[in-house]
């Protein structure tokens, strides 16, 4: 059970479609896993909806329809009804592989980090993803600028309390803390870093959440 | 940033919702017109409730092209985003969303999709949008709250009427033009943490987050 979500503000970003795309697969992963917070995307795109309507109304021109008709008839393929199957979950899609299984970086300790930021072409975020060995610890740090994670696998605790998978957490310079891997399980977790664009090179180490 | 809920959320008492099939005068009652439109589409392929479909939504939708920066491009927005409904339209359940909300969703990950699709090739979208941007109900089998759903719709209505002006200002530059809250407050010369509380006020009013407050 999840008991860590992420803010009204950020699930109407979201429901808006205005979040990046890395911010809004951390909110993704966390929707699949959360009846609540779903719940509440669901008001929120019904109040997307009613702007909708309140807003003015522009005319359409005036084939607008017919050739939409002759789109549907032309394209039987392009307009068939899509099936209702389910659908792989956005990460298995993005990684391809099992997450353990990833060619993961060591980099000091019990931290390991692999850096997936282009499979998002175009984002100014970086994108890790950070596994701390079963029972490990990685050093005291803090955090520069936003960041956003989400639990993907075990659980990590520090002074604020337990994470488990699926929580969300956003951190920023203030927060200072020494992660622990707790469970039985190596915790692994995606992180997007919004990062100002004056930081260049030695930057992915300076950032990395667990570390720095 | 971090909302904390304890898990008694998981207890919050919805009203369970009868299928159709028990008491289909009752469930017939709640539904919205355009729900019933998009199920005849759903069910029939019928033309003419398509078209009513269009006539309702269609101009709304070109004025949310128009003023997400997408001039012009926004007939085109409209098509796909008919094309889009026509394709799904057997999907849609009116238990789980109303229509418009539902029209909605699809609207906002269009108008996402025409956008990444202008700025890169499909070979480098590792993720499609709607893998990032869920239509809601689509491929849930969760129990079904429809009446909370739908009457959040009208509730929304009746209470953004009471809000001041200066909030819906806000709510309305989120959804209808694309902007995050930091541009929002560049544009309108107003710190970021005004634009925050605004939301937040504006929110709390359409009892948005009362879940967060009240468990």
């Amino acid at each position: 059970m999840t008991r860590h979500h992420p803010d009204s503000l950020s699930l109407m970003e979201y429901s808006a479609g205005n979040l990046s795309e890395p911010h809004a697969l951390c909110i993704r992963l966390h929707l699949d896993q959360c009846p609540h917070c779903r719940s509440r995307v669901d008001t929120l795109n019904s109040l997307g909806a009613v702007m909708m309507d309140q807003q003015p109304k522009v005319t359409v021109s005036d084939n607008s329809f017919d050739q939409l008709m002759a789109r549907i008839d032309a394209a039987p393929a392009d307009a068939s009804p899509v099936a209702k199957t389910p659908r792989m979950s956005p990460l298995q899609k993005l990684l391809g592989q099992d997450i353990n299984d990833l060619p993961w970086k060591r980099q000091l300790g019990d931290v390991s980090v692999l850096d997936i930021s282009e499979k998002f072409p175009g984002q100014s975020e970086r994108v890790v993803l950070q596994k701390l060995v079963a029972g490990g610890k990685a050093p005291a740090h803090t955090h520069r600028g936003n960041e956003t994670t989400i639990v993907l696998q075990g659980a990590f605790a520090d002074q604020k309390g337990v994470f488990n998978q699926w929580d969300f957490v956003v951190l920023n310079e203030q927060d200072e803390h020494k992660p622990v891997a707790v469970g039985c399980e190596d915790c692994i977790t995606l992180s997007v870093l919004s990062a100002p664009l004056k930081l260049t090179g030695t930057f992915t180490r300076l950032l990395n959440p667990f570390m720095r | 940033m971090m909302t904390v809920i304890s898990s008694t959320h998981a207890t919050v008492k919805e009203r369970p919702v009868t299928t159709l099939d028990q008491q289909p005068a009752k469930a017939e009652g709640r539904k919205d017109p355009w729900g019933v439109l998009l199920e005849k589409v759903g069910k029939h392929q019928d033309r003419a409730a398509y078209h009513a479909l269009f006539e309702h939504f269609a101009p709304q939708l070109k004025y949310y092209a128009i003023s997400n920066g997408m001039a012009s491009h926004a007939e085109e927005l409209v098509q796909e985003v008919f094309i889009s409904i026509w394709r799904r339209s057997c999907l849609y359940d009116w238990r789980k969303a109303a229509a418009s909300t539902w029209i909605f969703t699809i609207a906002r990950n269009q108008r996402i999709d025409m956008l990444r699709k202008m700025q890169r090739t499909s070979a480098e979208m590792a993720v499609e949008t709607e893998d990032l941007w869920q239509i809601p109900g689509d491929n849930e089998d969760e129990p079904v709250t429809s009446l909370h759903r739908l009457m959040s719709e009208r509730r929304i209505r009746e209470s953004l009427s009471q809000l001041p002006e200066e909030q819906i200002t806000v709510i309305a530059k989120v959804y209808m033009e694309h902007k995050s809250h930091q541009m929002v407050a560049d544009e309108l010369q107003i710190p970021l943490g005004t634009v925050k509380s605004r939301v937040r006020l504006a929110l709390n009013k359409l009892k948005v987050i009362l879940q967060d407050q009240n468990v």
